[in-house]
């Protein structure tokens, strides 16, 4: 009777290997994970306002770079993964094609959202939806690979969200998604290759050191790296202290009203700030408060209009516009 | 009285059963992958193979790698995966119930076992 046990026991254990055989080849972790890190980090550097100053040009620069780095990538992992599969006379099991392929459909995904958001919004959300996207792929690739791989993914979704929920800025949510791609996926393997995870107590303890492995760095470079080039001390700056009022000038493409080019509301400053001049004019770099320098393109200053109400005053009629303008930099 | 299922002998070895639940699992294999799976020797796993061929419950076909050199890749047949779900229907009828278990508790086996 106990060999019939033992012989289940023995079944059950090679259906499982035989079930959860999907590997993630070294050459893979790495590759993705310098490609994901680096779009992350460089892409700004490469696709800006100074270099497409249109919205549409831009968001087609950016959405033909972002097709080429991960397609080419899609297309070099696939093949260095079967010539290392034949080399050691294995197979690339059913599930991990299957698995690749709805890894390249999140990668399609995540490169049409950040396209969309150019003319749909939701732009401030970007680096968190690739953190997401990255934490399914990692989850998919674990369901056929090793539960701790499982975990890591969750964690790396979890993280995701818990960036956008926390208010964290573009600048350390940019840093967050890249050190999940270029610590995270390389920090993945290694850690599934040495970890025993048949306990959930081992598991929890892995996934924790995953977690500061890849938030820590991240929260180094932002503090860390400067979002924008300090003025030199010969710069010339504008000081604008809390109080001063200025006027704002709305530019509106619309078809159904149109702005007056003079006409602007004034706005009160409620915070000591200073922007740089270059040329007599401002160049885009401002801070808050003798704080760190930013740079408009970097995205931290926050603009959403979330209501628009028609309203009768004294009989007249108006539009009331309510929005939210804020800084995401700290 | 119910006659106790019959074990079918080509699978009811060790090794062949891994090769089936393996394979049942994955869908199929190489040589070399269930090798470093099971931990058999060459001689013991192409024995083993070869029986399962033999019997028509595993099939295989030759793929050539890019590199040229060819590798022969191992699957269950119809046969061979009709073959394993009726032997793990069976073994799992074999097995004791928790009533069974229960019972050999409130009543030790009146037969001393002499190895004790």
């Amino acid at each position: 009777m106990r060999s019939h046990v033992e012989q289940i026991q023995s079944i059950q254990a090679m259906l499982a290997a035989g079930h959860r055989c999907v590997e993630l080849e070294r050459h893979s972790l790495l590759l993705w994970g310098l490609v994901g890190g680096g779009l992350c980090a460089f892409t700004d550097l490469a696709i800006n306002p100074d270099r497409f100053p249109d919205n549409t040009q831009r968001a087609i620069a950016l959405f033909l770079w972002l097709a080429v780095w991960l397609g080419g990538m899609s297309w070099l992992d696939h093949r260095l993964t079967r010539q290392a599969r034949q080399a050691r006379e294995e197979t690339l099991p059913f599930a991990q094609a299957q698995i690749t392929r709805a890894w390249w459909m999140l990668l399609a995904l995540g490169t049409l959202s950040t396209f969309a958001m150019f003319f749909h919004g939701g732009g401030d959300m970007i680096y968190a939806l690739w953190t997401v996207l990255l934490g399914l792929g990692i989850f998919f690739f674990g369901l056929f690979s090793r539960p701790l791989i499982e975990w890591i993914g969750l964690a790396a979704i979890l993280l995701g969200i818990a960036g956008l929920a926390s208010g964290l800025s573009m600048n350390g949510a940019r840093w967050l998604t890249a050190s999940s791609f270029a610590i995270g996926l390389p920090f993945a393997g290694w850690l599934s290759a040495r970890t025993d995870d048949s306990h959930a107590g081992r598991r929890i303890l892995a996934v924790a050191l995953w977690l500061a492995v890849v938030i820590t760095p991240a929260l180094a470079a932002t503090r860390l790296v400067p979002t924008a080039s300090v003025p030199t001390p010969t710069t010339a700056t504008l000081n604008l202290p809390a109080g001063t009022i200025l006027p704002l000038h709305i530019d509106m493409n619309s078809t159904l009203v149109t702005i007056s080019p003079e006409s602007s509301v004034p706005v009160r400053v409620t915070r000591n700030t200073e922007i740089a001049l270059t040329d007599g004019q401002p160049d885009g770099r401002y801070r808050f408060d003798q704080g760190s320098w930013h740079a408009i393109k970097d995205g931290v200053l926050y603009l959403r209009i979330d209501r628009i109400r028609p309203k009768l005053d004294a009989g007249k009629p108006e539009i009331r516009m309510h929005g939210d303008f804020a800084f995401k930099g700290e | 009285m119910t006659a106790l299922p019959v074990l079918d002998p080509l699978l009811h070895q060790p090794v062949r059963t891994q090769i089936a639940a393996y394979l049942a699992g994955r869908g199929e294999a190489t040589f070399a992958e269930m090798k470093r799976t099971l931990g058999v020797t060459d001689g013991n796993l192409d024995a083993h193979l070869t029986k399962l061929l033999d019997a028509g419950y595993l099939e295989c076909r030759k793929e050539t790698s890019t590199a040229g050199r060819p590798q022969t890749v191992f699957f269950l047949a119809p046969m061979g995966r009709k073959a394993f779900a009726t032997y793990v229907a069976n073994l799992s009828a074999l097995l004791p119930t928790k009533a069974d278990a229960q019972s050999s508790l409130a009543s030790p086996d009146p037969i001393p076992n002499p190895t004790h």
